[in-house]
This record gives structure tokens, sequence and C-alpha cells, in this order.
């Protein structure tokens, strides 16, 4: 007979509840480093250790529940191809962001952006090459930001 | 009193404040209107093109952005049953079957009419209340402050709806990162891992940005990518008739009325509060049955109130540096960069400002009033721009904004990563308004907690029962932790 559906581990909150349990932890342990006070007065370290302990108290309750399993949530990443890409392309214009021309890059960058997610490549430039002209006009121009 | 009005009123009224409020109330409908761009996401990434102005006009466009995007938010809710904001999600309920009927016109002109009597009517509120609330809050001290804190942040669960465990979660990770900088009272570094770059703390805008604006997008991108979202079709007339207004007339006063006072509840915004006067008027209605029909008092009811939160959210943000809402909340950060407090000594110290405010919210009531009736036809347009091209407009507004701030590339990093963390949070179900609230928050917390301590002598019962108002927010705290906790075991 198969197990009843409510009682499978919730992965997704079992994650969540892991990750916030690992961050409670650091902030309880991290916090002790941090002075404490003196005469009854807390010093730098009380607000994050009582911010930890929390943390660790609540994500275990998050925990017990997902073991339990009676949360809901799941994780669902739809079009992770197109969302890796679409990460990956902004992780590298900013990577050379300070190199080259500002508009050259930019220009470049949201032409693949638009073409990644299955724009034309006449579509894309042409919103690609609009865009960049708005925002250097904007900023550079307008308000006087470098941003080259 | 009479001299700080009349100073607010002739602080706005110049060419290129009032030019601001338009072109935000301008930018405000394109955000609303448009699905997935919201107007907490408009506030954000817009604050930095603020900073090269004077506080008036920058204001004025923020709070353009702000009154423009919230009624703009219920033109898609109406012609495609898509909400452009969280706070029109009632107004699709009725406002959509409306326009199936054939009355799409119609329905857009209630949404900009009643959208500006609830503004009106909140604003009214603001004037009103604002000033006595404020002049009230003036009696705290830390400990008092400490437990209002208190109390705003214990409200992270009443709003996270369902998920109360991962919400209080949330706000744990505002608060862990309100901790990053110099420590409130002694200046000891706390997790700067030795860049200087982080002693003033997490970079606040830079980090809604990449909440509301890169998140946003990624979302969108994982939920609507490749989906093609159908055609509006004809609007018809747009103004309705005195019959039209008589029965609308109620449930018109009831969602103002309701909009504002969950407004000003911490935290709850314009989505409550519509839903909720959406109820309110279907229970009392002689009509029920037309309700998620067309029903134009439901209709009227859910548009008036979630524009009725705007003015709430505003009185509990300025009277008490509180946010009342998502876009509330990235307002007090820009007001911050402008110098600009929120908090009762606002209204001790800049009375006239408080008037300008007031004034440019009602302006732009009228201004967004005018841009539904005359621009409802454009706006109806603009949802046919494709969705990628918003979605790379926006990453690269995010991105250059970020920098612009300070001209720091930590920043764009700061939006960048907090854009994948919240993206990540959503998809696994975890809300990104306790985070907001804890970052806001925490601060104001621990400074106001340990100051109150040093008045005391380390006396932690004499703190925490130093005055009625003090255990009144405890209280209050206590209740808003254990009446969701309540309400999730009483539902299972």
């Amino acid at each position: 007979m198969s197990e009843p559906a409510s009682a499978v581990p919730n992965r997704t909150d079992l994650i969540v509840g892991g990750l916030f349990l690992a961050l409670g932890v650091y902030l309880t342990v991290s916090a002790s480093m941090l002075p404490s006070g003196s005469g009854g007065l807390p010093g730098a370290g009380f607000f994050p250790r009582g911010v930890g302990v929390a943390t660790v108290l609540l994500s275990v309750v998050l925990l017990f529940n997902a073991l339990k399993g009676t949360a809901t949530s799941r994780f669902a990443l739809e079009h992770g191809r197109v969302i890796g890409g679409v990460v990956g392309l902004t992780f590298v214009y900013l990577l050379l962001w300070g190199t080259g021309l500002f508009a050259l890059r930019t220009f470049v960058f949201l032409a693949l952006f638009l073409r990644f997610l299955e724009q034309s490549w006449r579509t894309s430039a042409t919103v690609a090459g609009a865009l960049t002209a708005t925002i250097a006009a904007a900023f550079q121009y307008g308000l006087r930001v470098s941003l080259e | 009193m009479t001299a700080d009005l009349l100073t607010g009123l002739l602080a706005i009224l110049q060419w290129k404040v009032l030019g601001f409020l338009a072109v935000g109330v301008l930018l405000g409908a394109v955000f609303g209107a448009l699905p997935g761009l919201t107007a907490t996401m408009g506030v954000a990434i817009l604050t930095p093109l603020t900073f090269w102005v004077s506080a008036e006009q920058g204001l004025a466009m923020l709070l353009g952005i702000y009154c423009g995007a919230i009624p703009a938010g219920g033109i898609p809710a109406i012609l495609i049953n898509v909400p452009g904001t969280p706070a029109s999600i009632a107004t699709a309920w009725d406002g959509y079957p409306l326009a199936q009927k054939g009355h799409a016109g119609l329905a857009l002109g209630i949404n900009a009419l009643l959208s500006a009597v609830g503004q009106l009517t909140s604003i009214f509120f603001l004037a009103v209340a604002a000033f006595p609330i404020a002049s009230f809050a003036l009696r705290f001290g830390p400990a008092e402050y400490f437990g209002l804190a208190l109390f705003g942040i214990s409200l992270m669960a009443g709003v996270s709806g369902e998920r109360v465990g991962k919400g209080m979660l949330a706000g744990m990770l505002g608060l862990a990162l309100a901790t990053v900088g110099l420590d409130p009272m002694t200046a000891y570094p706390r997790y700067t891992f030795g860049h200087s770059e982080f002693l003033d703390g997490i970079a606040f805008v830079p980090v809604m940005i990449g909440l509301f604006g890169l998140a946003e997008v990624l979302v969108q991108i994982s939920e609507r990518w490749g989906k093609v979202e159908p055609a509006p079709g004809k609007l018809g007339r747009i103004w309705p008739d005195a019959a039209q207004w008589k029965r609308m007339f109620v449930p018109m006063l009831t969602g103002a009325g309701i909009g504002t006072f969950v407004g000003a509840v911490p935290a709850a915004g314009g989505d409550i509060g519509s839903v909720i006067a959406w109820e309110q008027t279907r229970r009392t209605s002689r009509r029920k049955a037309e309700f998620g029909k067309g029903s134009l008092e439901g209709l009227a009811a859910s548009c008036a109130a979630c524009n009725g939160a705007i003015g709430g959210a505003m009185t509990t943000m300025l009277t008490l540096g509180i946010p009342g809402d998502a876009p509330s909340a990235v307002l007090i950060g820009a007001l911050l960069i402008h110098g600009i407090q929120p908090g009762p000594l606002l209204f001790r110290d800049h009375r006239s400002f408080i008037f300008s405010i007031v004034f440019l919210m009602a302006f732009a009531a009228i201004l967004v009033m005018l841009v539904g009736l005359l621009g409802a036809k454009p706006l109806a347009r603009a949802l046919r721009i494709p969705n990628p091209w918003l979605w790379a407009g926006i990453v690269l507004f995010g991105t250059v904004g970020s920098y612009a701030l300070n001209n720091a590339v930590v920043d764009v990093w700061a939006m960048f990563f907090a854009g994948i963390a919240g993206f990540l949070l959503r998809k696994a179900d975890v809300p990104l308004g306790p985070l907001v609230l804890g970052l806001i928050l925490g601060p104001m917390m621990e400074s106001n907690l340990r100051r109150a301590l040093i008045l005391s002598r380390g006396d932690w019962l004499g703190t925490l029962f130093s005055s009625p108002i003090v255990v009144f927010f405890l209280a209050a705290t206590l209740l808003s932790l254990l009446l969701p906790l309540l309400k999730k075991r009483r539902t299972t």
C-alpha cells in the first residue's frame, strides 16, 4: 500500500529550513565573537545573537513540519534553461562593467538577452539599440553619471 | 498651521515639481498597466533617478509613480484578467466579467474615477489624522520605539498568509542583514568581512531593486515566458450613468474607508484592503449573486479600497517611520537618501513638508483620474508590448540605476545577488515582505532597545514595563504573533 501523500517529507521546505538553520547557527556562533557588553548592557553581539537563536528555533520548526509532510509548497523552476541563460548573461555583463564603451557592451548584452528570449535578430538589435540610447541619454547626458 | 499649509502648497506650486509629479504618474501608469511591473518595482528602480533633483521634485516623482501605478494595475485586471499589481486582484473579480459582457470601457472608467475617490479619501485621512498621531508619538522614548518596532516586526507573521513560518524566517533574514555594518551604539564593525563598503550597512535601494526588479523579472520569465496574453477587445462607453453612480455610492465609501484603515495597519497593503472591502460589500449587498460576475458594487469597493490604502500606508510611514506596504517601504529608503527621516520629528520640525506631501498626493489623485479616463485606450494598447522587451529594460535600468546611486560597482553586485536570492526565495514560497520589514525595522529596534537599557541601567523588566504604551505594544506583538497561528490551527 502506498504512503499517504501528506506524510512525504517536503523537499523544498527541508532545503529552506536547512539553509536558514545554517544561517542561524552562523549568526549565533559569530555573534559570540563580537563584544557581548558589560554591566548588564548589551554589546555589539547581542542583537545578532538574538536573531541567530530565533532563526535556529524557527528553522527547526519548519524542518519538523517539512519532515512530517504538513507543508505544501514545492520548488518548481519552469524554463530553468532560459533563466540560467539570462542570469549568466547578466553576470557576464556585470563582470565586464567598466571595460570598453558602455554603449557598445550594453547594446551587445541587450541584443543577446533578447535573442535568448527568442526575439528575432532584427528585433533584438532594434530594441537593444533603442534601450541603450534611452539609458545613455538619461544617465550619461541627462544626469551626467559616468558609466564608462 | 495655516502658514505651514501655505508654505507647503507654495513649495510644490512650481512647474518643475508638478512636472516631476506628472512624469511620475505617467510612469506609474505604465508600470501598473503592464502585468509583471509593479508599483514597488517602479518606485525601487526609478528611485536612483531622483537623487539629482531636489527632495520635493524627487518625492513628487516617486509619489506620482506610487499613486499612478496602483489604479493602473486595474487596467490589465479588467481587460485580460491579469492584475497589474497585487492590489488589483479584487478588481479583476468583477472588472473582467464586466469587460466580457462588453462593458470594458465602463469598468475602466469606474476604475479611474473611484481610484481617485479612494486616494482623495485616504489623503484627507492623512491630512487630518497624521498630526495627532505624530504628536502622540512625540511622547515616545527609546522603550516605546522599541515596542513599536517589535510590533511592526511581529506583523511579518500576519502578512505571510499561509506561510507564517517561512515569513518569520524571511523577517529574520532581514534582521540579520540589518546588522551588517557599524554597531549603532559602539560603532564596532559587524559582518563587514574587512570591506569598507559594508561599514554603512547593506545598500538598501540596490537590494530593493534586486528583490523587486531583477527577482520579479526572473519570476515572470519562469511563469509567463512563452504564454500569449489575450488581446483586449473594444472599450465602449467609459462614464457611468446616474443610476450606476447611485448603486456604487455606498460600496465606494465602504471601500475607501476599509482601504484607508487596512493601509494604515503596518505591512498590510492595498491587496488585503481591497479583498476585505470586496467581501464586506458582498456580505451587505442585496445583490450577492452578482458578485464575481461583473458587479458594479464589487468593482467600486475594490477600486476605492486598493487606492484608499495608499493614504493609510503613507500615514503610518510618515508618522511612525513604519512602512504601511511594500512601495512605502521602498519610499522610506528613498526619503532617507534625500535626508528626510520619516517619524514624528518630521511633523515637529518640517510641518510644511508634510503639507507638501498631502498636496502632491492630492494633485496626483486628480492626475491619476485624468490619465485613467483619457489614457485608457493607449494604456490598453501598451498591453501588446512583448514581455521580453520589458524584461530587458528592467534589468538594464535596475543595473544602471544601482550603479548611479554612488558610482559603486559593489551596489550593482548587491542588486544582482539580492535579485537571485529574491527569485529563489519567491520560488521556494518564502514571502519577501517580511524581509523588507526586518531590514527597515531592525536598526530601529536594536538601537532603541539598547538606548532604553542604558537609561534603565540594564533593568530589562523596568524597560519592558516602563510605560503603558510599551506594555500595549508588547501585548499587540503577542496578539499579532498568536492570531495567525491560532487561525491556522482552526483551519487545520
